[in-house]
């Protein structure tokens, strides 16, 4: 946490939804004793967001506590699974929907035991905000280092601190600005942009929705305002495009690549370049079925047309001129492993970037994140939900970025090449262009080069323009294969 | 009362993107058709994935044999209007050994005539991947579904086998003998749904309108009279009432709501003041605890 973050306030007045994303993907994460069940239990109850027989049901199941003078046991509404109900624990993740007139939510239910913390990991690689429930009677724990820890590996940016309980330690604030400031100096270590804490009773609804009536001396939101008025969007306004193509859309006379931009803006007219390949072209049309568009940005499902066929299929990565991804087949990454087999490093793995699936030819740990002290110890074997630090070699270069860069071309899983399973996810820290490059004599194939001999026969026609890129790569291909890295920019 | 819809096109663009994802791994997938409102959704979302080419996989349809007459009609004219290959299927063994929603229990009913028939019709097609219009919001055991749901052989769901799905990053790497189900509107409620259909101004099945209609009640549900199968309990009398429906499944096993409800707008704005949740109409879930989880380890979507 940097300083000018750490005084940065939270915004109270709900911003307009087309500024701050109209829909915000929320983690909830503390465990079964924290009272996270209950507490977004409380969410949904209150904010009218559950259905009358749904309601009924959970009055109905609450009897014998109401008999006692209890509270409604608000953390029925969330276990799912049989299993799960029989064990009281939540073992995987829930997704709950519900709106205000503002916005609407997406609450990720992520398990918070130390053994599900590739559940938590899972479920936190989807949301936009994370809220990290403590207990207000034990304050920052073990788990809560390591729920903040996980929040950061995958890119949380905005970060709940959600102190419950408060009716326990008599709205005591002196106890909670102490968990608040623990807390602060814990996130210190990461990258957040914003924390903010709130104390709340889950059970009897203090801050939750309603504005709690026995801390006068909390004057910030509560969770329900925060949430409404939270900046979703954490990508800056001039990010680099990037649209991995996911498949190739024939159609008679049409040809286009199809694929969700991952980030920046593109408009029709501009040239892009597959970042692989090096070779450029220009966007004739940004093709939807409701029509044409003159731009796309991030998060848009479109189809680009563009004037000079590139011959790329599923993998590649169509990005701005300027700022290219990284052609990489050495990577440094920081994962965490899902998988209940622990990392082989004989084992074949495929590396599965946006839309590319690329062999590993090999891979090694080189440090596992201790929980205690977030510190990294150094390791060479790591099992189920560890965090760990590696390296990994490709057996052929593919588009990438790094995470804290571009999270969406900066992210992967690891895919078991006997099975199929994925058994880690993970975020890149460091690529390079070529295994083989480290002295950085790269040599450069453009198109000048290539005219003025191996393609001086061509014209300018389609099927010439083809046979000169098939040259280009094949001669790519006989200078790598004597050492030479090479860069095709035509 | 909220008329959000901002969020609907971040909706859209997530499921092309899974549709997308789904077509260029798999083998053989296909499009599990049910002629409802999610089924109108999730075909009219394939089409925008693929357009200007077609969606590159049939349709199925489960005829039970009980369907509303008006789903029928519904299902062959999109087929044939869109140009879209339809692959119809019933268990042909279960119809010639009677099984049928009266003298059945639902549970039994539902096994042979819709998840069998599901079963047998996979199989036979040798389909690799299904689509499917099923949505996390509609029932506590989907809550924890996975938009690439694996299937062991035998369809068999394993809640504990299921792959973790990280960022949007989709593994469709198939084991042996696996199969996928794949959810693209995983991330839609049922307010989304209509909110969509107007939006688009979708056409959808007429059952889903109030108008009156033909039924009877029976254990506290309005069952409408659909055709002269019916059959009625001492005393029932079928009467006219003001109905609609919001799930559409085997008339027999599906209630209708009370309701003035008559086009579109009028379904939008009473799905999102609703009272009950969805499912409360469908017979099947109500069965026995944990129904749908059940049915889901057997293979039922």
């Amino acid at each position: 946490m940097h300083v000018a973050a750490l005084k940065e306030e939270v915004a109270i007045a709900p911003a307009p939804a087309s500024e701050t994303g109209a829909m915000v993907r929320l983690l909830t994460c503390g465990s079964v004793d924290d009272g996270k069940s209950t507490l977004i239990g409380r969410l949904l109850w209150d904010s009218a967001a559950v259905a009358e027989d749904q309601r009924a049901a959970v009055m109905h199941a609450s009897q014998n506590r109401l008999l006692n003078g209890e509270k409604i046991d608000f953390s029925l509404l969330l276990d799912g699974l049989q299993a799960e109900r029989e064990q009281g624990i939540t073992i995987d993740i829930a997704w709950r929907y519900f709106e205000t007139a503002h916005r609407r939510f997406v609450i990720i239910d992520a398990p918070g035991h130390e053994q599900y913390t590739r559940n938590m990991a899972t479920g936190a690689s989807h949301a936009d905000v994370a809220i990290l429930l403590v207990d207000a009677r034990h304050g920052v724990k073990r788990q809560t280092r390591r729920h903040a820890a996980i929040c950061n590996l995958v890119g949380i940016k905005k970060v709940v601190l959600a102190v419950n309980k408060m009716d326990l330690i008599d709205w005591s604030e002196q106890r909670f600005r102490a968990i608040e400031a623990e807390f602060r100096v814990l996130a210190g270590s990461f990258a957040f942009a914003q924390i903010a804490a709130i104390p709340v009773a889950a059970l009897p609804g203090d801050n939750v929705v309603r504005r709690s009536s026995a801390m006068p001396w909390y004057a910030g939101p509560t969770l329900l305002d925060y949430l409404e008025a939270v900046d979703a969007k954490v990508e800056p306004r001039d990010a680099p495009f990037r649209m991995p193509v996911q498949l190739v859309l024939r159609d008679s006379d049409f040809r286009g690549y199809a694929g969700t931009v991952a980030s920046g803006r593109v408009r029709a007219g501009d040239r892009i370049v597959d970042a692989r390949s090096g070779l450029g072209a220009s966007v004739r049309r940004i093709a939807t079925m409701d029509g044409d568009r003159m731009h796309a940005g991030k998060g848009d499902a479109v189809t680009l047309e563009l004037d000079t066929d590139l011959d790329v299929s599923r993998g590649a990565v169509l990005s701005e001129m300027a700022r290219r991804p990284i052609n990489a087949d050495v990577i440094e990454a920081r994962l965490v492993w899902l998988a209940e087999t622990p990392f082989d490093p004989e084992m074949g793995y495929l590396l599965r970037t946006a839309t590319d699936l690329t062999p590993v030819t090999s891979m090694s740990v080189s440090a596992l994140v201790d929980f205690e002290t977030l510190a990294s110890e150094p390791a060479h074997a790591c099992a189920v939900n560890d965090i760990a630090d590696c390296r990994i070699l490709l057996g052929r270069p593919t588009a990438l970025d790094l995470f804290a860069d571009l999270p969406a071309t900066g992210n992967f899983v690891l895919v078991s090449a006997v099975d199929g399973a994925t058994v880690a996810g993970g975020v890149i820290s460091w690529a390079q262009a070529g295994a083989s490059a480290v002295g950085g004599n790269v040599f450069v194939l453009d198109r000048q080069l290539l005219a003025r001999g191996l393609c001086s026969d061509l014209a300018d026609s389609p099927a010439d323009a083809a046979e000169f890129h098939r040259r280009a790569q094949e001669a790519a291909i006989l200078l790598r294969s004597v050492g030479i890295p090479v860069l095709i920019e035509i | 009362m909220t008329a959000l819809v901002s969020h609907l096109k971040l909706l859209e663009a997530e499921s092309i993107h899974i549709f997308r994802e789904a077509a260029a791994q798999f083998r053989a997938p296909v499009l599990m058709y049910s002629i409802g409102k999610d089924s109108t959704v999730l075909l009219h979302l394939a089409r925008k994935a693929f357009w200007p080419a077609k969606p590159p996989f049939p349709l199925l349809h489960i005829d039970t044999t009980w369907k509303f007459r008006d789903m029928i009609a519904f299902r062959d004219r999109t087929a044939k209007e869109l140009g879209l290959d339809l692959i119809v299927h019933t268990n042909h063994e279960g119809l010639a050994r009677g099984i049928n929603p009266f003298d059945h229990p639902p549970s039994i009913y539902t096994d042979i005539m819709k998840t069998q028939a599901l079963r047998q019709a996979l199989d036979a097609g040798g389909f690799d991947a299904a689509f499917g219009g099923a949505r996390r919001d509609e029932e506590a055991s989907r809550a924890k579904e996975r938009v690439f749901s694996f299937r062991a052989a035998g369809h068999r769901w394993e809640p504990r086998r299921q792959r973790p799905e990280m960022w949007m990053l989709l593994n469709g790497r198939l084991g042996k003998g696996e199969t996928v189900r794949v959810f693209p509107l995983s991330n839609w409620t049922e307010g989304d749904v209509w909110r969509y259909i107007a939006l688009e101004k979708l056409d959808v099945v007429p059952l889903y309108f109030a108008t009156e209609r033909p039924v009877v009640t029976r254990g506290g549900q309005l069952i409408m009279v659909d055709d002269e199968r019916m059959k009625l309990e001492r005393g029932e009398q079928p009467e006219m009432r003001r109905i609609r429906f919001r799930t559409l499944g085997c008339w027999p096993l599906t209630a209708a709501v009370e309701s003035d409800a008559a086009d579109i707008d009028a379904v939008v704005d009473e799905v999102l003041r609703a009272k009950y949740s969805e499912r409360a109409g469908r017979l099947i879930d109500h069965d026995q605890a944990g129904a749908m989880e059940m049915k889901k380890r057997e293979g039922y979507f």
